[in-house]
């Protein structure tokens, strides 16, 4: 079979269209060769245009400065951050917690969905996976990073040593490593197994033979039989059903390190699921952020239509939905509650100095994506893509109220502190995100962006229907 | 016999001697090599005075024996046990007066300072500055070598240039030498400078401190016609009226007087006392006052008229309204009250409040007078104004400095500097290079305090003999060798010139020795006199006070003092008490003013007076009196160490000049205040935290403080199971926020400084604070301290969340910081509801510039990465169980480093579980509380809630 085009099939082309109301769930044009062909030529081609080396080299260049930002912390010590007393938790824990909703809502929309089987999870799932994979691993840096020893990291897992020691249970940190660690060789896993069928195809479209061989190896040597699929589909179903879960607990946990600690502020049981709610609108958001661009450069308007356009817009504005009624629900326990203090902060959080981030964060993640009621916005490419950017910025925003508020005033005045992050926390921050987008564009130059086992499905009933 | 030690020889002899040439060499390598090659003459000079001191202090002090024998305190042992400390006497000297101390020694190295139970200055407990004077001992910067026009000289050189001074001082009788020195007590030094003036009629010496006390002792001589001075007995004083007075921080005897002070603080202990103070800036009498005013130079003037005639009779003067209550309650309390001025006021103010304690019959009952303890200058004409007149003239040819920093602490008025350079040969005695020696012509290195022999007197006069805790680290001359060396070539011992000036009373086969065991020698206090007050004294003048709108008041910072311990990082960064500020000394604003000249915390201006002028950083002073800017010395220093140089401002540089009100000119430029309270101060929050009462709310409901704080029921109560149940209770009637606690703190558990960066960055080390709380409206509110250290919870929320176990409970009931199993997470000092944890974010420890030494050997130095937290000196309750086990008794009580630092017992430490004890007493008592009790922590410290002695009942709310 004939590939297309050098280019055409990557080149930012007029004929890319804007979604539209009555779009189907995939184009009616696209059969299922050639959505197989349409998917593999990016993978195999020799030469990517200049917006993707370019962005890489950005993307690693940030990752070159997340490299020196942390062998300084490492060199000269967890005070090169602008954490002090009593605010001992800064950036570090803002930006954990930010990246791994980020990832847990790639898991929603691809374990979760899978399990409710949805029709318009398979354009999306591969890219949801991938932001997973990568914004876990940023995620899961941090921990390590924000150790006063973090060469002794290590002690929090339960290996048998000659002291005897077991790690502290009843910590929540200790639990939130448990979680990290599971979630993220789940989601490697999960992704992996994901991507066998298609590694298979590309081996299979491979031309040259050092291509075949490299999507071989990886392909572990999946066929395509029948046999092969019942067992794989089974298998598939499995993490699944393992990785579903998953996005809820691990998030919760992540909810528990602060619910779990007698500061102000953090002491409540609405948290864990309103991390949750936060790291669906987190997911939804990045998803979104990442699918638009990615269906404009890599062509993919005809598999990731208007249809996903409104269900992501639905999803994104269900999600900011659920977070403003955990703001709500956060304000009114406290104003019920007896407890002073709770209040002091809480009316420090909305008029103190600190509260253009507070309000910045009820704007960007509950106002603006209200926007979304409207189907002419969630169809609109540009109003999506900044909101859900102000999304993304309004999360960390309110993290950073959650951690920072909270810390710096405490029960007893005379132990109030202030907060300044140093260029340490803004360059590692930004590396981070670097080494995400590094990790993307390597991912999407290598591998299919969208799931060609899952498309076949989708445009074999979509024929079937229109029939 | 030569003075100066065997050790000491000529440079030319030890160049041939080759075993000291091969010792020395393997410390300098280069000095064989330089001592051949001429050209290098001058290196060779430097090398050899540094070849020299190690000569002295460690190649050729290997077999130099001790003088004589040193007396411990409290053991006899046959040597050094190796694992027990022993205990040595000395004094901390302050302002020429002893505060005794007690030295505790590791394997022959001082480690810690205690107070000295015996002594009556001290009663067991030190002040701040005698706490950190460790690291002045260890201080790497001492000076080690003789330097003349600032290049090395050798011993031999000096000497012969105090053998060319002798032949002069003969010839010319002594005219045209003066000794400048600081205030003094001591007996000996005395004695030498009255056998001087023997031998040389027209000697002559100034005892002088930058922060003068002399308007205090001129006023015995207006009052009295002697040089007397007043000894208050506070524990007999139902009502004191302080005005601007630093009876609690600063005055001889201030420790012995808090400790007085706060023993009748207490109602469910003591018949409560009363203290009224009238101040113009916030101080530690005024925070401690029952009742506060607020008065400027020109009221307090008015104020003193007013008081005068109530009680002597004077003319009728009109004084504010609140003060006819005051009156009316002197009057009722003959007998048993008493009034104390500060020492900034005039000698005559003095006087007239001198005639009015003797009006009001205290005499005797509520103070006595005794003999002025310190000495004179040679003649009474003689001042540092006039000396530097005389200077200027000419008719000062050699100036020998003692232990005085004048270039830098001379009011800026005089140009000291200036008038130095016209003096022929000056010498300055000095421990570290300062801003006098390197303007002297010879800078001599002196020994410490705690390296030779000395006497000297407290403030009550009793007296007592400081022996030497060391070898000389830094080949040191003592202040009595100097002098002795002025007579002739041999000058005696220190020690012996000692043991002459006590022939009398320690002159007995055991006395000298149960009078260093005790550092204290027993009668030989001053006695009481009996003088009459004259009767000019109540119909004395005052002067006018200052015309200027504002005027520049000047106050010693309370731990810098006048700039000596300016390189002392423990009292660099111990918070202040009232500002909480350390590393800087911003110029102090009432709010109003501020307000007025547009000015907030942090604004730097440009003050100007008498065309000196220079800028600094202002703060706004809660309760200071519109009427004055103060201004904190001791800061700005130039020549001072790598931690005292440069930081803070020089604000003797415009002292000296008239009263004109300064000028104040905004720059713009902002600064940032190095301050332990982050964030501007709350008025209306003592009440929660630092409980408080009027004294008729407690007789009326006694339980009123715990009114509030419901029994919590809990799922699990774990009982630690230990034989000991350690606690502590904190009586907030007797903190009067001096701060002792917290450098007695660091200085036992070996805990960093880490600068003004870092403390910019909000990351002090202490493991003890003293939290300010204000109460009431910004321009007058109402002080409060409270010390909080780790609660060692029952029910610790740091414990639960260490994700690998580092800190945890111990049997006894303590909360036990693993440092080694700390992988610093820091979620334990986010859960510790009164934040009493510290991290160490750099490797604070490793980069601290000490002596390695100094440190106490009994505690852990932390690592970097590793959260620190109070612990109950462990190290001692370890001890004080080994003693136990060993001696099969029960334990010694335990006494933490801060309850015994503390001089008005504010802590008291103990086992909860003994019968009887101290501490189970006061936590069951009406005014016990816990702090933040609604969080459930069960906490080990608890406080006593602060009751004032107030008419009326005030409502504070909880």
């Amino acid at each position: 079979m004939t590939l297309p085009r050098i280019g055409s099939a990557i080149r930012v082309s007029a004929r890319n269209r804007q979604p539209r109301a009555d779009d189907p769930i995939v184009s009616p044009a696209q059969t299922i060769s050639s959505m197989t062909s349409k998917i593999c030529a990016p993978p195999l081609q020799p030469n990517w245009p200049l917006w993707w080396k370019l962005s890489l080299a950005t993307a690693l260049l940030f990752v070159l400065i997340l490299a020196v930002a942390i062998g300084w912390l490492f060199y000269a010590g967890v005070g090169v951050w602008g954490i002090d007393w009593p605010v001992v938790w800064g950036f570090a824990i803002i930006n954990y917690v930010w990246w791994i909703a980020i990832a847990s809502g790639g898991t929603f929309i691809s374990a979760l969905f899978y399990l409710a089987e949805v029709e318009w999870r398979g354009a999306l799932n591969r890219i949801a996976e991938t932001i997973t994979i990568f914004a876990a691993a940023c995620a899961a840096i941090y921990p390590i990073l924000h150790l006063g020893r973090p060469w002794l990291f290590y002690w929090l897992f339960s290996y048998p040593n000659v002291m005897g020691l077991w790690p502290q249970f009843r910590s929540p940190l200790l639990w939130d490593f448990v979680a990290i660690l599971t979630y993220v060789i789940s989601s490697i896993l999960f992704w992996y197994f994901g991507l066998l069928p298609d590694l298979a195809t590309m081996r299979d479209k491979a031309d040259a033979p050092q291509k075949r061989r490299f999507y071989g190896a990886l392909a572990l040597g999946f066929r395509g039989s029948d046999n092969a699929w019942r067992y794989y589909i089974a298998g598939y179903g499995l993490l699944a059903a393992v990785m579903a879960p998953l996005v809820i607990s691990v998030h919760s946990i992540v909810g528990l390190d602060f619910a779990g600690a007698a500061t102000l502020g953090w002491h409540s049981t609405e948290f864990p699921p309103f991390f949750v709610f936060g790291a669906l609108l987190s997911g939804f958001a990045t998803v979104t952020l990442v699918a638009i661009p990615a269906r404009r450069l890599l062509g993919l308007d005809d598999f990731i239509t208007g249809r996903h356009f409104d269900i992501l817009g639905k999803l994104l504005l269900t999600s900011s939905l659920c977070v403003g009624y955990a703001y709500l629900m956060e304000a009114f326990t406290i104003f019920y509650g007896p407890d002073a203090a709770e209040k002091r902060l809480f009316t420090d959080k909305l008029a103190g100095e600190l509260a253009p981030v507070y309000w910045a964060t009820i704007l960007f993640n509950v106002l603006a994506p209200q926007l979304m009621w409207r189907r002419s916005v969630r169809l609109n490419e540009t109003l999506v893509v900044l909101i859900s950017f102000l999304v993304i910025v309004g999360m960390w925003c309110e993290r950073y109220v959650i951690v920072v508020m909270s810390l710096r005033r405490t029960h007893l005045p005379s132990a109030w502190g202030e907060y300044t992050p140093t260029i340490w926390d803004w360059l590692t921050l930004f590396g981070t995100c670097g080494l995400f987008i590094a990790g993307l564009l390597i991912a999407i130059r290598l591998l299919p962006t969208v799931s060609m086992f899952e498309m076949r499905d989708v445009i074999l009933r979509n024929a079937r229907r229109n029939r | 016999m030569p003075q100066v030690k065997p050790q000491w020889r000529s440079l030319a002899e030890l160049a041939q001697d080759a075993q000291f040439l091969s010792r020395a060499e393997q410390e300098f390598p280069g000095l064989g090599v330089a001592l051949t090659a001429p050209r290098d003459r001058r290196e060779a000079l430097t090398l050899m005075t540094a070849a020299l001191a190690l000569a002295g202090a460690g190649l050729g002090g290997c077999n130099g024996a001790p003088e004589g024998h040193l007396i411990p305190a409290v053991q006899q042992p046959p040597g050094v046990v190796p694992g027990v400390p022993d205990y040595y006497s000395s004094a901390h000297i302050d302002g020429g007066y002893a505060e005794g101390t007690v030295i505790k020694h590791f394997m022959g190295r001082p480690i810690k300072v205690e107070g000295n139970p015996f002594h009556p200055a001290s009663l067991g407990a030190t002040s701040p500055m005698a706490q950190a004077e460790l690291l002045n001992f260890y201080d790497p910067r001492r000076s080690w070598g003789v330097t003349r026009a600032k290049l090395p000289r050798s011993r031999p050189a000096l000497e012969q240039a105090l053998a060319d001074q002798r032949a002069r001082l003969a010839s010319t009788r002594g005219a045209g030498f003066v000794i400048l020195t600081g205030a003094s007590t001591s007996p000996t030094l005395a004695a030498q400078l009255e056998a001087l003036r023997k031998s040389y009629p027209l000697i002559r010496w100034l005892h002088w401190e930058p922060i003068e006390r002399e308007n205090v002792k001129n006023a015995f001589a207006l009052a009295y016609g002697a040089r007397l001075a007043f000894l208050p007995l506070i524990q007999n004083a139902d009502v004191i009226l302080a005005i601007d007075s630093d009876l609690l921080s600063a005055a001889p005897g201030h420790l012995s007087f808090a400790r007085d002070f706060a023993a009748r603080r207490n109602p469910t202990r003591a018949k409560m006392n009363r203290l009224y103070a009238i101040e113009a800036t916030p101080s530690l009498t005024g925070a401690a006052a029952d009742e506060r005013f607020i008065a400027g130079p020109r009221e307090t003037h008015k104020i003193l008229l007013a008081l005068a005639s109530a009680l002597l009779g004077a003319p009728p003067a009109e004084g504010p309204p609140w003060l006819d209550r005051i009156v009316a309650d002197l009057k009722a309390n003959r007998g048993r009250c008493f009034i104390h001025l500060g020492p900034d006021h005039s000698p005559e103010a003095h006087a007239l409040v001198l005639a009015m304690n003797e009006a009001l019959g205290g005499r005797g009952a509520v103070y006595a007078l005794v003999d002025e303890p310190t000495h004179f200058s040679s003649d009474d004409a003689l001042s540092l104004a006039t000396l530097v007149a005389d200077m200027r003239a000419g008719r000062v040819n050699s100036l020998l400095i003692i232990d005085s920093n004048p270039v830098y602490a001379a009011p800026g008025a005089l140009d000291f500097a200036e008038a130095l350079s016209q003096v022929e040969f000056s010498l300055c005695l000095s421990a570290t290079p300062s801003e006098t020696s390197e303007a002297s012509l010879w800078a001599v290195p002196m020994i410490h305090l705690w390296e030779g022999w000395s006497d000297a007197r407290a403030f009550d006069g009793t007296a007592s003999v400081m022996q030497p805790q060391a070898l000389p680290l830094y080949q040191g001359v003592g202040p009595h060798d100097l002098l002795g060396l002025l007579l002739g070539p041999d000058a005696p011992k220190a020690r012996d010139l000692v043991r002459q000036t006590w022939k009398d009373q320690l002159g007995a086969a055991d006395a000298w020795t149960d009078a260093l065991a005790v550092g204290v020698i027993p009668g030989a206090a001053s006695s009481i006199s009996n003088r009459p007050l004259s009767g000019a004294a109540a119909r004395v003048r005052l002067p006018e006070p200052p015309k200027a709108r504002i005027v520049l008041l000047f106050r010693p910072d309370p731990y810098l003092h006048d700039g000596r311990y300016a390189d002392n990082p423990w009292l660099q960064e111990l918070p202040r008490p009232l500002t909480r500020m350390s590393w800087g000394n911003p110029l102090q604003i009432s709010p109003r003013r501020a307000r007025e000249l547009s000015l907030e915390h942090g604004d730097v201006v440009r003050i100007a007076i008498d065309g000196a002028h220079t800028t600094t950083p202002i703060i706004v002073a809660p309760g200071q009196s519109d009427d004055c800017i103060v201004a904190l010395l001791g800061f700005g220093r130039r020549h001072a160490g790598p931690v005292g140089r440069n930081v803070g401002v020089d604000f003797f540089k415009l002292a000296g000049r008239s009263c004109a009100a300064p000028d104040i000119q905004k720059t713009g430029a902002k600064e940032e205040l190095a301050s332990a309270q982050h964030h501007a101060a709350i008025f209306d929050e003592w009440g929660v935290y630092a409980r408080n009462g009027t004294l008729a709310q407690f007789h009326s409901d006694p339980d009123f403080v715990r009114r509030g704080d419901e029994p919590r029921p809990a799922l699990y109560d774990w009982k630690p199971e230990g034989p000991a149940a350690w606690g502590m209770s904190i009586d907030l009637n007797a903190c009067i926020g001096c701060g002792a606690c917290v450098v007695a703190c660091q200085a036992e558990n070996n805990i960093p400084v880490v600068g003004k960066a870092e403390v910019l960055r909000e990351r002090e080390m202490q493991w003890l604070r003293i939290d300010r709380y204000y109460d009431g409206p910004p321009e007058t509110p109402k002080t409060s301290f409270q010390p909080v250290l780790c609660m060692h919870c029952e029910e610790a929320p740091c414990e639960p969340v260490c994700p690998v176990g580092a800190t945890m409970h111990d049997s006894e009931g303590l909360n036990v910081m693993v440092y080694n199993r700390c992988v610093g997470t820091r979620f334990c000092s986010n859960n510790c509801p009164y934040k009493v944890r510290r991290f160490n974010y750099f490797d604070f420890s490793g980069e601290e510039r000490r002596a390695i030494e100094s440190r106490n050997p009994e505690v852990t130095v932390r690592a970097r990465g590793v959260m620190e937290k109070c612990t109950f000196c462990l190290q001692r309750i370890a001890a004080a169980r080994i003693i136990a086990d060993r001696d099969g008794e029960k334990a010694a009580t335990v006494t933490t480093a801060c309850e015994a630092a503390c001089p008005t017992r504010a802590f008291t430490f103990g086992d909860l579980a003994a019968k009887g004890s101290e501490v189970a007493a006061r936590r069951a008592g009406p005014l016990s509380y816990a702090l933040l009790a609604n969080q459930n922590t069960k906490p080990r410290v608890t406080y006593e809630a602060r009751i004032l002695n107030v008419d009326e009942t005030k409502e504070t709310g909880k």
